[in-house]
Protein backbone atom coordinates (compact mmCIF):
# COMPACT_ATOMS: atom_id res chain seq x y z
CA UNK A 1 0.00 0.00 0.00
CA UNK A 2 2.84 2.32 0.89
CA UNK A 3 4.55 1.67 -2.44
CA UNK A 4 1.32 2.45 -4.21
CA UNK A 5 0.94 5.75 -2.36
CA UNK A 6 4.44 6.76 -3.42
CA UNK A 7 3.66 5.78 -7.01
CA UNK A 8 0.41 7.76 -6.91
CA UNK A 9 2.17 10.80 -5.49
CA UNK A 10 4.87 10.62 -8.18
CA UNK A 11 2.26 10.31 -10.89
CA UNK A 12 0.31 13.28 -9.53
CA UNK A 13 3.48 15.36 -9.36
CA UNK A 14 4.38 14.48 -12.95
CA UNK A 15 0.87 15.36 -14.09
CA UNK A 16 1.01 18.67 -12.30
CA UNK A 17 4.34 19.49 -13.97
CA UNK A 18 2.92 18.54 -17.36
CA UNK A 19 -0.17 20.63 -16.74
CA UNK A 20 1.88 23.72 -16.00
CA UNK A 21 3.60 23.43 -19.37
CA UNK A 22 0.40 22.71 -21.26
CA UNK A 23 -0.20 25.25 -23.99
CA UNK A 24 3.35 26.53 -23.97
CA UNK A 25 4.70 24.14 -26.59
CA UNK A 26 6.74 26.01 -29.20
CA UNK A 27 5.29 25.89 -32.71
CA UNK A 28 8.75 25.06 -34.10
CA UNK A 29 11.05 22.25 -32.96
CA UNK A 30 14.57 21.26 -33.96
CA UNK A 31 15.18 17.67 -34.98
CA UNK A 32 17.99 16.05 -33.03
CA UNK A 33 21.37 16.92 -34.53
CA UNK A 34 23.83 14.05 -34.50
CA UNK A 35 27.42 14.50 -33.46
CA UNK A 36 29.13 16.35 -36.31
CA UNK A 37 32.59 15.02 -37.04
CA UNK A 38 35.12 17.21 -38.82
CA UNK A 39 38.83 16.80 -39.52
CA UNK A 40 41.14 19.44 -38.14
CA UNK A 41 41.84 21.96 -40.88
CA UNK A 42 38.81 20.89 -42.89
CA UNK A 43 35.24 22.08 -43.23
CA UNK A 44 31.93 20.29 -43.02
CA UNK A 45 28.34 21.10 -43.96
CA UNK A 46 25.75 20.75 -41.24
CA UNK A 47 22.01 20.78 -41.77
CA UNK A 48 19.65 21.84 -39.02
CA UNK A 49 16.19 20.44 -39.59
CA UNK A 50 13.17 22.15 -38.11
CA UNK A 51 9.54 21.13 -38.01
CA UNK A 52 6.68 23.62 -37.76
CA UNK A 53 3.43 22.52 -36.15
CA UNK A 54 0.82 21.63 -38.77
CA UNK A 55 -1.47 24.57 -37.98
CA UNK A 56 1.27 27.20 -38.07
CA UNK A 57 3.50 29.04 -40.50
CA UNK A 58 6.42 31.33 -39.77
CA UNK A 59 7.94 34.16 -41.78
CA UNK A 60 10.81 33.17 -44.03
CA UNK A 61 14.28 34.65 -43.58
CA UNK A 62 13.34 37.37 -46.05
CA UNK A 63 9.72 38.36 -45.46
CA UNK A 64 8.01 40.69 -47.87
CA UNK A 65 7.62 43.54 -45.38
CA UNK A 66 10.24 45.05 -43.09
CA UNK A 67 7.61 45.02 -40.33
CA UNK A 68 7.41 41.24 -40.33
CA UNK A 69 9.85 39.35 -38.12
CA UNK A 70 12.28 37.23 -40.18
CA UNK A 71 13.30 33.75 -39.15
CA UNK A 72 16.91 34.00 -38.07
CA UNK A 73 19.47 31.53 -36.77
CA UNK A 74 22.16 32.81 -34.48
CA UNK A 75 24.99 30.40 -33.60
CA UNK A 76 27.87 30.94 -31.22
CA UNK A 77 30.80 28.58 -31.61
CA UNK A 78 33.93 28.18 -29.47
CA UNK A 79 37.16 29.56 -30.93
CA UNK A 80 38.13 26.09 -32.24
CA UNK A 81 35.16 26.07 -34.65
CA UNK A 82 33.96 28.72 -37.10
CA UNK A 83 30.40 28.81 -38.36
CA UNK A 84 30.15 30.26 -41.85
CA UNK A 85 27.84 30.52 -44.79
CA UNK A 86 24.48 30.05 -43.07
CA UNK A 87 21.96 29.32 -45.81
CA UNK A 88 18.20 29.63 -45.44
CA UNK A 89 15.66 28.06 -47.76
CA UNK A 90 13.57 30.34 -49.94
CA UNK A 91 10.17 31.07 -48.50
CA UNK A 92 6.94 29.91 -50.11
CA UNK A 93 4.79 32.77 -51.36
CA UNK A 94 1.40 32.08 -49.87
CA UNK A 95 -1.90 33.93 -49.71
CA UNK A 96 -3.87 33.48 -46.53
CA UNK A 97 -7.59 34.00 -45.89
CA UNK A 98 -6.71 36.92 -43.61
CA UNK A 99 -4.91 38.78 -46.40
CA UNK A 100 -6.23 37.56 -49.74
CA UNK A 101 -4.65 40.44 -51.66
CA UNK A 102 -1.19 39.99 -50.23
CA UNK A 103 1.33 37.19 -50.57
CA UNK A 104 3.51 36.40 -47.60
CA UNK A 105 6.86 34.62 -47.74
CA UNK A 106 6.67 31.85 -45.19
CA UNK A 107 7.95 28.47 -44.07
CA UNK A 108 5.55 25.71 -43.12
CA UNK A 109 5.99 22.01 -42.45
CA UNK A 110 9.67 21.02 -42.43
CA UNK A 111 12.55 23.25 -43.40
CA UNK A 112 16.32 23.12 -43.06
CA UNK A 113 18.99 25.71 -42.51
CA UNK A 114 22.53 24.76 -43.49
CA UNK A 115 25.84 26.09 -42.32
CA UNK A 116 29.50 25.33 -42.93
CA UNK A 117 31.70 24.45 -39.98
CA UNK A 118 35.41 25.16 -40.32
CA UNK A 119 38.27 24.25 -38.03
CA UNK A 120 41.88 25.44 -38.16
CA UNK A 121 44.57 22.78 -38.73
CA UNK A 122 46.04 23.25 -35.28
CA UNK A 123 42.85 22.56 -33.33
CA UNK A 124 43.36 19.81 -30.77
CA UNK A 125 41.03 16.83 -31.23
CA UNK A 126 38.02 17.00 -28.98
CA UNK A 127 34.34 17.73 -28.77
CA UNK A 128 33.10 21.30 -28.88
CA UNK A 129 29.60 22.63 -28.32
CA UNK A 130 27.98 25.02 -30.77
CA UNK A 131 25.06 26.87 -29.20
CA UNK A 132 22.55 29.36 -30.43
CA UNK A 133 18.91 30.02 -31.09
CA UNK A 134 16.35 30.20 -33.84
CA UNK A 135 14.15 33.28 -33.67
CA UNK A 136 10.84 33.21 -35.46
CA UNK A 137 7.33 34.56 -35.38
CA UNK A 138 4.44 32.19 -35.95
CA UNK A 139 0.87 32.66 -37.09
CA UNK A 140 -1.99 30.31 -37.76
CA UNK A 141 -4.94 30.82 -40.10
CA UNK A 142 -6.43 33.67 -38.05
CA UNK A 143 -3.96 35.02 -35.54
CA UNK A 144 -0.30 35.49 -34.69
CA UNK A 145 1.96 34.79 -31.73
CA UNK A 146 4.73 37.07 -30.48
CA UNK A 147 8.26 36.43 -31.73
CA UNK A 148 10.05 33.77 -29.75
CA UNK A 149 13.27 31.77 -29.80
CA UNK A 150 14.09 28.11 -29.35
CA UNK A 151 17.54 26.90 -28.35
CA UNK A 152 19.77 25.25 -30.93
CA UNK A 153 22.71 23.18 -29.79
CA UNK A 154 24.92 20.47 -31.23
CA UNK A 155 28.33 18.92 -30.70
CA UNK A 156 31.24 19.09 -33.11
CA UNK A 157 33.95 16.48 -32.77
CA UNK A 158 37.28 17.43 -34.25
CA UNK A 159 39.47 14.48 -35.28
CA UNK A 160 43.00 14.29 -36.67
CA UNK B 1 -8.05 -5.02 -4.63
CA UNK B 2 -11.26 -3.00 -4.70
CA UNK B 3 -9.46 -0.27 -2.79
CA UNK B 4 -6.66 -0.21 -5.36
CA UNK B 5 -9.19 0.28 -8.15
CA UNK B 6 -10.76 3.18 -6.31
CA UNK B 7 -7.36 4.80 -5.83
CA UNK B 8 -6.65 4.49 -9.56
CA UNK B 9 -10.00 6.01 -10.50
CA UNK B 10 -9.41 8.92 -8.11
CA UNK B 11 -5.92 9.36 -9.54
CA UNK B 12 -7.21 9.37 -13.09
CA UNK B 13 -9.81 12.02 -12.28
CA UNK B 14 -7.21 14.13 -10.47
CA UNK B 15 -4.84 13.97 -13.46
CA UNK B 16 -7.57 15.00 -15.88
CA UNK B 17 -8.53 17.91 -13.63
CA UNK B 18 -4.91 19.04 -13.42
CA UNK B 19 -4.39 18.91 -17.16
CA UNK B 20 -7.55 20.91 -17.77
CA UNK B 21 -6.85 23.51 -15.10
CA UNK B 22 -3.18 23.80 -15.98
CA UNK B 23 -4.08 25.20 -19.36
CA UNK B 24 -5.76 28.14 -17.68
CA UNK B 25 -3.75 28.56 -14.56
CA UNK B 26 -0.17 28.58 -15.82
CA UNK B 27 1.65 31.79 -15.02
CA UNK B 28 -1.51 33.33 -13.63
CA UNK B 29 -0.06 35.53 -10.98
CA UNK B 30 2.22 38.39 -11.83
CA UNK B 31 2.48 41.98 -10.69
CA UNK B 32 0.23 41.22 -7.72
CA UNK B 33 -2.78 40.82 -9.97
CA UNK B 34 -4.64 37.66 -10.76
CA UNK B 35 -4.90 37.70 -14.49
CA UNK B 36 -8.08 37.24 -16.43
CA UNK B 37 -8.60 33.60 -17.21
CA UNK B 38 -11.41 31.48 -18.52
CA UNK B 39 -14.74 33.15 -19.11
CA UNK B 40 -14.18 36.83 -18.41
CA UNK B 41 -17.69 38.10 -19.17
CA UNK B 42 -18.94 40.32 -16.35
CA UNK B 43 -15.52 40.72 -14.79
CA UNK B 44 -14.39 44.32 -14.16
CA UNK B 45 -11.79 45.18 -16.79
CA UNK B 46 -8.37 45.64 -15.19
CA UNK B 47 -7.43 49.31 -14.91
CA UNK B 48 -4.37 50.49 -16.85
CA UNK B 49 -2.46 53.63 -17.62
CA UNK B 50 -0.67 53.48 -20.95
CA UNK B 51 1.24 55.94 -23.05
CA UNK B 52 -0.49 56.99 -26.25
CA UNK B 53 1.41 57.65 -29.48
CA UNK B 54 1.02 61.39 -28.87
CA UNK B 55 2.84 61.00 -25.55
CA UNK B 56 -0.22 61.45 -23.35
CA UNK B 57 -1.08 59.00 -20.58
CA UNK B 58 -4.39 57.24 -21.08
CA UNK B 59 -6.29 55.47 -18.31
CA UNK B 60 -9.09 53.00 -18.94
CA UNK B 61 -11.16 54.66 -16.23
CA UNK B 62 -11.08 57.88 -18.31
CA UNK B 63 -13.72 56.19 -20.45
CA UNK B 64 -16.16 55.10 -17.73
CA UNK B 65 -19.64 55.56 -19.12
CA UNK B 66 -18.44 54.75 -22.64
CA UNK B 67 -18.39 51.43 -24.45
CA UNK B 68 -14.74 50.54 -25.03
CA UNK B 69 -13.38 48.28 -27.74
CA UNK B 70 -9.88 47.40 -26.54
CA UNK B 71 -7.91 45.79 -29.34
CA UNK B 72 -4.49 44.21 -28.77
CA UNK B 73 -2.52 44.14 -32.01
CA UNK B 74 1.00 44.36 -33.45
CA UNK B 75 2.62 45.60 -36.62
CA UNK B 76 3.95 42.07 -37.29
CA UNK B 77 0.44 40.61 -37.18
CA UNK B 78 -1.16 40.51 -40.66
CA UNK B 79 -4.61 39.42 -39.39
CA UNK B 80 -4.63 42.45 -37.05
CA UNK B 81 -4.22 44.69 -40.08
CA UNK B 82 -7.45 43.36 -41.58
CA UNK B 83 -9.54 44.42 -38.58
CA UNK B 84 -8.18 47.92 -38.19
CA UNK B 85 -10.15 49.54 -41.04
CA UNK B 86 -13.28 47.92 -39.58
CA UNK B 87 -12.54 49.52 -36.23
CA UNK B 88 -12.12 52.88 -37.98
CA UNK B 89 -15.56 52.48 -39.57
CA UNK B 90 -17.11 51.40 -36.29
CA UNK B 91 -15.55 54.38 -34.50
CA UNK B 92 -17.06 56.66 -37.15
CA UNK B 93 -20.43 54.97 -37.05
CA UNK B 94 -20.89 54.46 -33.31
CA UNK B 95 -18.63 57.10 -31.80
CA UNK B 96 -21.62 59.40 -31.33
CA UNK B 97 -23.36 56.63 -29.38
CA UNK B 98 -20.46 56.33 -26.96
CA UNK B 99 -18.08 53.85 -28.60
CA UNK B 100 -14.38 54.39 -27.94
CA UNK B 101 -11.90 52.23 -29.82
CA UNK B 102 -8.49 51.86 -28.22
CA UNK B 103 -5.68 49.99 -29.95
CA UNK B 104 -2.92 48.54 -27.79
CA UNK B 105 0.22 47.92 -29.84
CA UNK B 106 2.15 44.95 -28.45
CA UNK B 107 5.25 45.77 -30.47
CA UNK B 108 8.87 46.15 -29.57
CA UNK B 109 9.09 48.60 -32.47
CA UNK B 110 9.74 52.28 -31.98
CA UNK B 111 6.63 54.42 -31.43
CA UNK B 112 7.43 56.23 -34.70
CA UNK B 113 7.23 52.95 -36.59
CA UNK B 114 3.92 52.08 -34.95
CA UNK B 115 2.61 55.58 -35.66
CA UNK B 116 3.57 55.32 -39.34
CA UNK B 117 1.91 51.94 -39.62
CA UNK B 118 -1.28 53.28 -38.00
CA UNK B 119 -1.27 56.44 -40.12
CA UNK B 120 -0.77 54.43 -43.32
CA UNK B 121 -3.86 52.42 -42.42
CA UNK B 122 -5.81 55.58 -41.69
CA UNK B 123 -6.36 54.71 -38.03
CA UNK B 124 -8.64 57.32 -36.47
CA UNK B 125 -8.67 56.00 -32.92
CA UNK B 126 -6.15 56.21 -30.11
CA UNK B 127 -3.23 53.82 -30.24
CA UNK B 128 -1.54 53.02 -26.93
CA UNK B 129 1.84 51.43 -26.37
CA UNK B 130 1.34 48.03 -24.75
CA UNK B 131 3.36 46.71 -21.85
CA UNK B 132 3.98 43.26 -20.39
CA UNK B 133 1.92 44.29 -17.39
CA UNK B 134 -1.21 45.14 -19.36
CA UNK B 135 -0.79 41.92 -21.33
CA UNK B 136 -0.51 39.92 -18.12
CA UNK B 137 -3.41 41.71 -16.47
CA UNK B 138 -5.63 40.89 -19.43
CA UNK B 139 -4.74 37.20 -19.27
CA UNK B 140 -1.28 37.05 -20.86
CA UNK B 141 -2.40 38.26 -24.26
CA UNK B 142 -0.30 36.18 -26.65
CA UNK B 143 -2.66 35.47 -29.46
CA UNK B 144 -3.18 38.53 -31.65
CA UNK B 145 -5.54 40.05 -32.47
CA UNK B 146 -7.38 39.85 -29.15
CA UNK B 147 -10.20 42.28 -28.45
CA UNK B 148 -12.02 43.01 -25.22
CA UNK B 149 -15.41 44.70 -25.28
CA UNK B 150 -15.83 46.71 -22.10
CA UNK B 151 -19.26 47.97 -21.08
CA UNK B 152 -20.11 51.44 -19.85
CA UNK B 153 -19.93 50.14 -16.29
CA UNK B 154 -16.35 48.94 -16.76
CA UNK B 155 -17.24 45.25 -16.90
CA UNK B 156 -16.09 43.03 -19.73
CA UNK B 157 -18.91 42.19 -22.09
CA UNK B 158 -16.97 39.92 -24.41
CA UNK B 159 -13.51 38.78 -25.45
CA UNK B 160 -12.66 37.74 -28.98
CA UNK B 161 -9.41 36.23 -30.17
CA UNK B 162 -8.19 35.81 -33.71
CA UNK B 163 -9.58 37.39 -36.82
CA UNK B 164 -13.36 37.19 -36.96
CA UNK B 165 -16.02 38.41 -39.35
CA UNK B 166 -16.81 42.09 -39.30
CA UNK B 167 -20.43 41.32 -38.49
CA UNK B 168 -19.39 39.46 -35.32
CA UNK B 169 -17.37 42.48 -34.26
CA UNK B 170 -20.21 44.88 -34.97
CA UNK B 171 -22.60 42.66 -33.04
CA UNK B 172 -20.27 42.74 -30.04
CA UNK B 173 -20.03 46.53 -30.34
CA UNK B 174 -23.83 46.86 -30.31
CA UNK B 175 -24.06 44.55 -27.30
CA UNK B 176 -21.44 46.62 -25.51
CA UNK B 177 -23.19 49.90 -26.30
CA UNK B 178 -26.42 48.51 -24.90
CA UNK B 179 -25.08 47.43 -21.54
CA UNK B 180 -24.32 49.20 -18.30
CA UNK B 181 -25.18 52.54 -16.87
CA UNK B 182 -24.83 55.49 -19.26
CA UNK B 183 -23.77 57.83 -16.48
CA UNK B 184 -20.05 58.38 -16.12
CA UNK B 185 -20.17 58.24 -12.36
CA UNK B 186 -20.58 54.53 -11.81
CA UNK B 187 -17.78 53.44 -9.55
CA UNK B 188 -15.90 50.36 -10.64
CA UNK B 189 -16.76 48.66 -7.36
CA UNK B 190 -20.40 48.71 -8.41
CA UNK B 191 -19.71 47.23 -11.80
CA UNK B 192 -22.10 44.44 -12.59
CA UNK B 193 -20.13 41.43 -11.54
CA UNK B 194 -21.42 38.13 -12.63
CA UNK B 195 -17.99 36.92 -11.80
CA UNK B 196 -16.93 33.77 -13.52
CA UNK B 197 -13.24 34.64 -13.29
CA UNK B 198 -11.33 36.91 -11.01
CA UNK B 199 -9.36 40.03 -11.78
CA UNK B 200 -8.84 41.46 -8.36
CA UNK B 201 -5.81 43.36 -7.21
CA UNK B 202 -4.02 41.73 -4.33
CA UNK B 203 -1.43 43.13 -1.95
CA UNK B 204 2.08 42.93 -3.37
CA UNK B 205 3.31 41.37 -0.11
CA UNK B 206 1.14 38.32 -0.73
CA UNK B 207 2.58 37.96 -4.21
CA UNK B 208 6.05 37.26 -2.84
CA UNK B 209 4.76 34.15 -1.15
CA UNK B 210 3.62 32.54 -4.38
Amino acid sequence: MRRMTVFAAALLLASWALAQGFGDKPPVVLAPVGNVQVKAGASKDVSLDFRIGSEFHINSHIPKSPLLIPTALKLTAPEQVTVADVKYPAGQDVTFPFSPDEKLSVYSGDFSISAVLKTPANVPPGTYAVKGELRFQACDHSACYPPRSIPVQFQVTVVK
Amino acid sequence: MKRNALVFVALFVAILAMLASGKYLDRTRKHGVIRLVGNVQGVPAPEFTLQALDGSQVKLSDFRGKAVLLNFWATWCPPCKVEMPWFEDLQNQYGKDGLVVLGVAMDDSEPATIAKFANDLGVNYQVLLGTDKVSDDYGDVQYLPTTFYIGRDGAIVDKMTGLLDRKDIEQAVKKTLNTGDRSSSVPQSQAKAEVKAVAAKEPAAKDATR
